[in-house]
This record gives structure tokens, sequence and C-alpha cells, in this order.
């Protein structure tokens, strides 16, 4: 231990020392090289020295990407117009709240019902602690965090097909999964099944640490007891006075965990995007688009159709209608473009671009999603089943139920992530009435809460595809695609620039966005320098 | 830092709808092209299942900051393989319905076997004010070009 953490320090030291003499572009692929930054590429605030005087940047869309750009370029000292169809900043960074709006393509209009301060995020909803961009952002925006509870032991794992329907407790499926699986491997170990791979040393330090891992009992069995229960729950709590004694309870047989199909769900927390901690905007993830929004002003032009993109030997010119006059044409022209718009409908606008950059934005499907929020009377959730905040995932369409990880307790109403339907099954969703689709998660969803149709309020659905501001929900590279096309798609071409999670290896998530918006204006600014101060 | 997809615990999801399938007697609006197994599907069920999400009843398309395509009245609809590619392949946004079946079953795509993709095209060239002639079969759409295993996704965010 004593020398690994001497080791630690000389290589951070190392790379202060790298970072002092040689800036943070050495200094990261000093760390790459280390394998230190395998995430998020972000580490400070870009700087942008020397921006030419009066030159411009025209943005296209204020989303997350956007806004970034729109912010760095601003302050950077370029002039800044962005442009966004929606009359809202945010882009896919978005709360839906009691009173709000939603027109979906096909014209089908939902009025939000939820009692005040209550929220369903129709896009992200969490930011992992690696996603320094986005929470950098937060932070310099003054946004309010909080955790997000993605792993919760005492929320379920439910097959509709295993243990007649019912819900079981992730805690009970983690802890007896792994008790069986420990107790297996030191039957292997004892019965000296594993001498070619573990050495004499080894094979006393693999028992201990099996037993301790499996909760197992003094002859490695895994058994009703209580360390096992300290893992699975008890049959009866310990308590206090003359209630105070514990009873195990009785782990579910090998077997039963295995074709249950329920160990799928054990590992969901520990990929690197979902690994503890991860955090919210405290009111809803669309408090961060609010607050570039307020911060940019009136440098977003929102209700803006984009309509046609051209480029000449001087600048780019858009032309764009307000969504609430179409036909009535308007040009906005600056230097240079960055576009964030999102490719299905890129796809769609003319832009003279060329062959190259063309067949990257047409080269990306987007995924489809649905999600779906459900007002209750009361939060039963916590009152009877004592889940807080946290995520139970089904093999029913609905894929999973997220519960609240704020407002503990409140009286009065809750909401509930009631869905977040992917693939097949949100296409069929998307092919619904927006209240067919409400009225199916809830009766889905009672399935593992009884309690739902008794208590079900209102909800509401967002199918991204029927988003009038996306067509989709994020881009999704196929490998061919990705090899071909991807760095066409990045690649500035003559003076417009694209940005967003399609132009990132961190697709679907807003750190893609930002990072993405961060390279691009990088590469913008370099061209701008070298091209020197406009006449 | 993606799981590579065979490793994504979606097998789970493909045995739910294969055990939520529907009896033939279901009603129509029960999430069940998806679930239904083995069980063919005609195209007036894939439009109104699938194809509907976007193209939205009635074949009207929409209009926002971009377009869904209306395929009522549609002149383009007039060539078969036109339609027939698109529906395989994709366009621009559009994801590929052709897939081949089973391999990449992980990718959480809709893939038509052409029998079916023959159904919705004969569907949508004969409906919605449509009245292109010349119905197809399965064996003219498999002589068409397929997209291959390798156009399912590198790197689906496991957001669920």
């Amino acid at each position: 231990m004593q020398e690994n953490d001497a080791g630690e320090l000389s290589r951070r030291e190392l790379l202060r020392m790298i970072g002092l003499t040689a800036g943070s572009a050495a200094m990261y692929q000093a760390m790459s090289a280390m394998g230190f930054a395998a995430e998020s590429p972000y580490r400070k605030p870009i700087e942008l020295q020397g921006a030419p005087k009066g030159a411009s940047v025209l943005i296209l869309g204020a989303g997350i990407a956007g806004m970034t750009a729109a912010y760095e370029l601003r302050n950077a000292g370029y002039q800044v117009q962005v442009l966004e169809y929606n009359n809202r900043s945010g882009g896919r960074n978005w709360s839906l709240r009691g009173g709000d709006r939603y027109t979906e393509l096909g014209g089908a209009t939902q009025e939000c019902q939820f009692d005040k301060d209550l929220y369903v995020n129709p896009g992200p909803w969490r930011i992992p602690y690696h996603h320094r961009g986005i929470l950098s952002y937060a932070r310099r925006l003054g946004v309010p965090l909080e955790a997000f509870v993605q792993v919760n032991y005492n929320a379920y794992l439910h097959s509709s097909r295993a243990f007649g329907g019912k819900p079981q407790r992730y805690r009970e499926i983690k802890a007896d999964y792994q008790g069986h699986v420990a107790e297996l491997l030191a039957k292997a170990t004892r019965q000296n099944a594993l001498d070619a791979s573990v050495s004499k040393e080894d094979r006393e330090k693999l028992l201990e640490s099996l037993r301790e891992w499996g909760a197992l009992d003094k002859s490695f069995a895994y058994v009703a007891s209580d360390a096992g229960s300290d893992r699975r729950g008890y049959k009866k709590e310990p308590g206090g006075g003359l209630t105070a004694r514990p009873i195990p309870s009785e782990p579910i047989g090998l077997t039963d965990i295995l074709s249950s199909d329920l160990w799928q769900g054990i590992p969901r927390g520990d990929t690197f995007d979902m690994q503890t901690a991860l955090l919210q905007p405290v009111g809803g993830m669309g408090r961060i688009g609010e607050a570039f929004g307020r911060e940019l002003g009136s440098l977003i032009r929102y209700n803006a159709k984009v309509i046609d993109i051209r480029q000449d030997q001087k600048g780019v010119t858009v032309t764009y209608e307000d969504s609430h006059s179409p036909g009535t044409k308007m040009n906005a022209r600056a230097d240079w473009c960055l576009c964030t718009i999102p490719l299905p409908i890129l796809a769609q606008i003319p832009m003279n671009v060329g062959p190259a950059m063309a067949a990257a934005i047409s080269a990306v499907p987007y995924a489809a999603a649905v999600k779906v929020g459900l007002q209750f009377k009361r939060r039963f959730w916590e009152e009877d089943d004592h889940i807080y905040g946290g995520i139970t995932y089904t093999d029913l369409p609905i894929t999973n139920i997220g519960y609240p990880s704020t407002g503990y307790h409140s009286s009065g109403k809750g909401v509930l992530l009631g869905a977040y339907i992917w693939g097949r099954n949100a296409m069929e969703f998307t092919a619904m009435a927006p209240q067919e689709r409400v009225q199916k998660v809830v009766d889905y969803g009672s399935q593992i809460h009884p309690q739902y149709h008794r208590e079900f309020e209102n909800g509401i659905a967002v199918a991204w595809h029927r988003s009038p501001f996306t067509m989709g929900c994020f881009g999704m590279w196929s490998a061919d695609a990705r090899a071909k096309h991807y760095d066409d798609l990045c690649q500035i071409d003559q003076r417009i620039a694209l940005a967003g999670e399609h132009a990132s290896f961190i697709g679907g998530w807003q750190e893609g966005a930002v990072t993405s918006a961060l390279d691009a204006i990088g590469r913008l600014h370099q061209r701008a320098v070298a091209q020197g101060e406009r006449a | 830092m993606r799981l590579p997809i065979d490793r994504l615990p979606l097998r789970w999801l493909a045995a739910v709808l294969l055990s939520t399938a529907l009896g033939s007697g279901a009603s129509a609006d029960v999430p069940s092209f998806t679930s239904a197994g083995d069980r063919s599907v005609g195209g007036a069920e894939i439009y109104s299942h699938i194809c509907q999400g976007c193209h939205m009843p009635g074949a009207q398309g929409a209009i926002g900051a971009g377009h869904y395509p209306k395929l009522a009245g549609n002149p383009a609809l007039v060539s078969w393989q036109y339609v027939a590619l698109t529906v395989l392949h994709g366009r621009k946004g559009m994801p590929a319905f052709g897939l081949p079946k089973g391999e990449v079953v992980d990718f959480l795509a809709v893939q038509l076997s052409d029998a079916e993709v023959a159904d919705v095209v004969n569907y949508v060239r004969s409906n919605f004010g449509n009245h292109y002639k010349g119905s197809i079969t399965a064996k003219q759409v498999a002589a068409l070009p397929h997209p291959g295993a390798a156009a399912g996704s590198d790197s689906i965010p496991d957001h669920r």
C-alpha cells in the first residue's frame, strides 16, 4: 500500500510538471498514455484567445452543444447569434412541469397536469460524476445539484416469467446470486479443481475472500444465516426491546435465481456511466438549459426554423422562418457557422457542404425511445414499499420505473418515471396516441406496484421520434457508419462545423454534446485566428 | 467505455416480448408486433404498429423542424423497388428494417422478413389513396440488396 501511494504521488507530480512546462494538451496526452483519461476528455474551461476583431459565429440550435459553444465564443469576444426552433432553450435538456404544453409531430397536444414542483425529464435525467464538462457548466451557471440514486437495493428486479410475476428486491437477488456463486467457487477450490490456476498461497486468500464476498458460513456454505441476512435482509428485522430478536431469511435457490434471468439486472450500476455517484440538477434536468438560456439572453432567436444553409468565400448565410408565421423568410449571416441540428432534420435542410459531410449527415439513424411520467395521489413507493429513489428494472415493455431522487416524504402527490422504453417497443409505443401510451404504462406498471390503478392521476408521454425538434432520441452509429463517416461529420467543411452528441463517442449523453462543441469551436477558432482580422 | 453489445442484457427484453405474445384474438392496440415471435404479421399490422410512429395514421406524414414524408398520394411510391429498399436499408434518419434476423437481435431493431417487407410495401402502395399496381412477393424482396450485420450499432449507450 505504502509503495502504491508513493507511486501515485510521483506519477501525479510528474503529470503536474508536464502540465507546467508543456501545457494542458501535452499533459492530457501524457495522461492518456498512462491510461488515466479514458473517460470524458473534459479537463478545464476552454481558453480561446485572440479572437479576430469583429469575427462572428452563427450557431444553429440552442441545446447543450449550441449553448456551450455560444457561451464560450461570446466570452472569447466573437459576435454570436443562436437560432433555435423551439420557444425555449435546452433542446433535449428538458423538464416537463405542471402547466407545460407539448405538441408532438402529428399534432397531438398534451398538457402536463403535475402538481407544483413535480416534473419528468423526457430526455437526460442523470449525470455521471465523470461527465466533467456538463458538470462544469452546471457549476458555472449556478445550477445546484443533488444525488441521483441509480442503484437502490430495495428497488425491484422483475420478470413477468419468474416468481409468479412477483417482483424481487434487488438486494435479495444480488446477495443470493453472489452467495451461491461464492459457494460453488469455494467448493471447486477446496476440491482442488482450480489448482492449475490458483497457487497454494492464493488458495487460502481466495477462500477467505469468497466467504466474505458471498456471506458464506464457516464451512463455506451459503445458507440462511445472520451473515446472509445482513446482505439480503431478514425474515424479521432486528429491533429493540422484547421484539428485538432478528430471524434470518431463507435464500432463494440457485436454480430459481438462474432460471429467472433476474441476475441480468445485477451489474447495471457497475457500468462506468452508471456508477455512484450520479447527479441531477435540483428541480429537473431542464434547469441547465434554462440557466444557459438566461445567460445568453437575447443572443438566442427562438421559434426560428432553419430552411437553408449556404456558405460562400466570406461567410455563411442561413435562411429561417418564424415558426409562427411560416413563409416569412429571414436571413442571418456570420463568418462561421456551428450547426448542432440533429441529423435527421439536418439531412433534409439544403446546405452546400461537400459530399463527404453530406454523406455522413445521412448515415446515422436515430434511436427510438419513449419516456412516460406518471403522477400519483401519494408517494406509495416510499410509504408502502420503502423505495427512496433508484430504479426498478423489468422485462415488461416499460423497461424500468424510476423513483424520484428528491422530495422524499413530501406529503401530497408524487411523479414517477413510469417507463423508459427502447427499440422495437419504443416504436410501437410511438405509433400510439399519447393517452394510450400512458394507459398502457399504467397497466404494465401495476404488475409491479398494485397501487397504480388506485393512486394514478395523470401522465405525459414523450415519444422521441415524434419530437418536432429532433425526430429521434439520439444518433445510433453502426460500426460501419462510424468507420466510414464519423471523421467526415466532425471535419470542418470550409466555414461550417457540426456539433452535438451525434458528433461524439459519448452518444446520447450531454457530455457528448459538450465535448463535441468544445472540440469544434477550438478548431473553428484556430481557423478564424489563422485568417486574421477581417477587412 | 461501452459494453460490447453482446454483453448487454437485452436477451431479457427479447424474452419478455415473446412471453407477452398475444393470442390471435387479442386487440390490435396492444404492443404485439414485436412480441409476435414467429407468428407472421400482415402489412396493415406492421404499418399501424411501426411505420405509423413517424409516417402517422393515414400515412399523412408530419412537419416540424424537419418532416416525415406523407405516403398518402406520394408519387415516389410508384417504384416498389424504391419503397422496398427504403424499408430494408432505411434512409437518412430512418432506421433499416432489413437487418439480418437473429444475428443482430441485441440491436433492439425491428427486423422484418422479406415476406413482411413485401406485405408492408404492398400495403402502403395500395392504401391511403394509393393505387399502385403490381403486388410484390418475398422472392422479389429477397433479390434486392440487404444490409449486412455490420450495420448494427457499435455503441448503443446503455441508458436503460
